[in-house]
């Protein structure tokens, strides 16, 4: 009887779960699944683009693969990943909190997250799946025969789980910070968690409105969009992207924030210039972030004042995004580095981030878009600077947490081996995706029989996506493995000086510090490592 | 032993899944299959599956608050309420800019098609929706201050101001359709319903917030924060009508 019932117990422990550790690890398998049916997608776009001409496909069903690439990679993977596992699991953990402000309202927005993926994997199996870009721009959106709806649900779901748990988490670092946690002493990556959600808060919003007038234009005969009767085509592209730049800050600010609890962790030094990458960085990225949409439009119709403008103000982006990779660099400078796997997918990012950051600049010149736009250039660019870094700081992430989530240790030389893959094969594939782009290849294209002399340059990418793909299988057996069969894990096994390994239990239970309050020394510092600050 | 060993229990609540799975059923999925797939009989039953699911959890959800078990972030919804307003006003900014796009490219405003629309009512529901606000705000006075019948009494004045106001949006959408002016008559109707439309969907949640707290404040069951909170997004919800009103209706 025992085991059936405490089976049962477990489960419904899980499901109806309020604990944001239980909560964090529930969306990262949602957002993990993501990664890999959009992965496959990807291999499958990549088979396609190998050779001239239909290779396994039509143009129809290559929409739709583009289509959930994309919104599921950002939407379902990147975001949920990194504000929803991440800064679930760790936010109060470093702050000292029992759990965030709302347990049930965390639920709730993690099993929102949940139905967005279902609705976004119904793609699949209904008919007329949408088959316009992630970025669904109108007229076509509104005139494709795919059910724009479905899109518009998927974002409109998944917003609103970003915005209460958004909430959610900002109420708990304002409120619930254990007596010592002070602003001052608080971990980067809560900084850096606290800037991405007033982000969401202020331009989630604004993608929900858009994407709902494509519903009311396409479904109750609006006109928002519709030039014939006064509405505007550039209102939609405006609006989104008032949105989705800002998105890549919300991916780009946790992402920043765990790569360097990595960094601080594994060179055991203090953060190099904390208070300038707070405030400079992340504070100036938020600030800025509003500020630079138009950018995505400069092919668009607009005077030239507007042009010149928003280039200044994304050239100027480079300043607080250069301060974070100083910060990162300096907190190398003389550490004491060990290379666990965590802190090579943190060397991994510095890397593939510098070259996405450098090839980003070509893309603020106006004058330089109108040739680059909307080639296979930009789409490496963005491959390297937010889809591959993110991904990097999500698995860096994945394994910096594993002994305290699971109890259990991985095994280091496969997880090596893994990491090495996965790098090799994005370098391949994203690095010849610039030179395509560069030679004029256009981007979400189907066939390029306009210039054959791609072929094998387009057939080096494909390889590297298997090189990618193999890479990922490698990795997800390496966490089963460490799951199911890893050594016990002592509860704070790199050395940290942060909350949530020094005062918890490998995994925490439930109330996280075995509801006793917690008691700081005067002097501690979660990067206090015996180096003069600076 | 039993206090200690029932305070580290996993905490549990059903309600955010049914919930969830409740709106799944309701918005995307009967929306797909009245618009997109034109399948009434599945239409219906998603609503109502979905509707019942929502008004469960939404009772569950309810009543466990009240009981306030493990009053963990006890009195944190009022100040978390700012941050909601911030996300909800953004809402409005994009309608209002794409309004704002449409209508200062018009080469004359209203556009053709339009009827004339009584400037009498938006009086009146501007009248209606302040004093609304007024009431709440005596009602949490009352709350406050232990007068129980009060309370009720101011709160239920609201909830009918509230109710009237949106009966007052709805008689006057019907009006309007019936003179031929519907959501695809032009540009100005396409912002005209979705931006009152958009406001409506805020007074009827807050209605409905304040029926949550009217049936177990019958019961003598209160809880101050929640009060407090749903008033301030009353608050916010009088404060965008200026907004619509003084731009959708008195600006033509």
């Amino acid at each position: 009887m025992s085991q059936s019932v405490s089976f049962g117990k477990n489960l419904s422990q899980w499901i109806f779960t309020t604990d944001h550790k239980r909560v964090g690890i529930l969306y990262l398998i949602g957002s993990l699944a993501a990664f890999a049916v959009a992965g496959l997608m990807a291999v499958l776009i990549r088979v396609e683009l190998s050779s001239i001409g239909p290779t396994i496909t039509n143009p129809q069903t290559y929409n739709v693969w583009l289509y959930f690439h994309g919104a599921a990679m950002i939407l379902g993977f990147q975001i949920p990943a990194l504000t929803g596992f991440l800064a679930n699991y760790l936010v109060p953990l470093m702050i000292g909190a029992k759990d965030v402000a709302f347990p049930r309202v965390n639920a709730l927005s993690l099993w929102l997250f949940w139905m967005g993926i279902i609705v976004a994997l119904l793609t699949f199996v209904v008919p007329n799946p949408p088959d316009f870009m992630w970025t669904a721009y109108p007229p076509y959106s509104i005139m494709s025969g795919g059910n724009t709806s479905f899109y518009t649900f998927t974002v409109l779901i998944m917003g609103f789980s970003s915005i209460v748990g958004g909430i959610n988490l900002i109420a708990t670092i304002i409120y619930m910070r254990a007596p010592g946690v002070t602003w001052a002493k608080l971990n980067i990556f809560v900084w850096a968690t606290m800037c991405a959600f007033i982000l969401q808060l202020i331009f989630v919003p604004v993608l929900g409105s858009a994407v709902t007038l494509l519903t009311l234009d396409k479904y109750l005969g609006t006109h928002f969009f519709d030039p014939a009767m006064g509405g505007d085509v550039l209102l939609y592209e405006n609006l989104f992207w008032f949105y989705s730049h800002p998105a890549v800050y919300v991916i780009l600010l946790p992402m920043m924030g765990i790569i360097y609890e990595i960094v601080a962790t594994f060179a055991k030094n203090r953060i190099f210039n904390k208070k300038v990458v707070v405030f400079g960085g992340f504070i100036g990225t938020t600030v800025l972030s509003g500020e630079v949409w138009v950018h995505h439009l400069f092919t668009s119709g607009m005077p030239n004042w507007i042009r010149l403008g928003m280039m200044v103000s994304t050239l100027l982006i480079s300043v607080p995004v250069g301060l974070m990779m100083i910060g990162l660099v300096g907190t190398l400078y003389r550490g004491a580095i060990q290379y666990k796997t965590p802190m090579l997918y943190a060397c991994g990012f510095i890397f593939l981030f510098l070259v996405g950051g450098l090839t980003g600049i070509p893309h603020a010149m106006a004058a330089l878009t109108l040739a680059l736009h909307d080639t296979h250039f930009v789409v490496a660019h963005f491959h390297y600077v937010i889809a591959v870094s993110g991904t990097f700081a999500v698995f860096g992430g994945v394994y910096y947490l594993f002994p305290k989530m699971t109890g259990k240790m991985y095994n280091e030389a496969l997880a090596k081996l893994a990491f090495f893959v996965l790098f090799i094969g994005v370098n391949v594939t994203f690095f010849t995706m610039f030179i395509v782009g560069l030679k004029g290849m256009p981007r979400r294209y189907f066939d390029y029989s306009h210039m054959p002399q791609l072929e094998h340059l387009h057939k080096i990418q494909t390889y590297g996506a298997f090189v990618i793909g193999l890479g990922a299988l490698l990795i997800l057996i390496t966490w089963l493995h460490g799951a199911f069969y890893g050594k016990k894990a002592p509860t704070n096994p790199w050395g940290s000086r942060s909350l949530e390994w020094t005062h918890t239990e490998s995994p925490p239970g439930p109330g996280n510090f075995g509801g006793k309050p917690l008691d700081l020394p005067e002097d501690w510092d979660p990067y206090g490592y015996g180096v003069n600050p600076d | 032993m039993s206090e200690h060993s029932h305070e580290l229990e996993w905490e549990t609540s059903p309600w955010p899944l049914i919930v969830c799975v409740g709106i799944l059923l309701f918005a995307p999925l009967a929306f797909s299959f009245h618009f997109v797939y034109e399948k009434p009989a599945a239409t219906l039953v998603s609503l109502a599956l979905g509707g019942v699911l929502i008004l469960i959890s939404v009772i569950g959800w309810v009543k466990d608050g009240l009981e306030d078990k493990h009053g963990w972030g006890a009195g944190l919804s009022f100040p978390a309420m700012p941050f909601f307003i911030l996300a909800e006003a953004f809402i409005f900014v994009a309608l209002f800019a794409a309004y704002w796009m449409i209508r200062l490219k018009a080469p004359h405003w209203p556009p053709a098609g339009t009827p004339h629309i009584s400037m009498v009512t938006p009086v009146i529901m501007t009248v209606i929706l302040v004093s609304s606000s007024v009431t709440i705000h005596l009602a949490e006075m009352r709350h406050e201050a232990g007068n129980h019948t009060g309370f009720l009494g101011w709160l239920w004045v609201t909830i009918i101001l509230g109710a009237v106001f949106f009966f007052l949006t709805m008689k006057e959408w019907s009006h309007l359709i019936g003179e031929g002016f519907n959501t695809t008559t032009n540009a100005y109707s396409t912002v005209f319903y979705s931006i009152t439309g958009l406001h409506a969907s805020h007074v009827f949640i807050g209605v409905a917030l304040f029926v949550c707290i009217l049936i177990p404040a019958h019961m003598r069951k209160t809880n101050s924060t929640f009060i407090r909170t749903a008033s301030l997004y009353w608050h916010f919800v009088d404060i965008v009508w200026f907004f619509v009103v003084s731009q959708v209706y008195f600006w033509l």
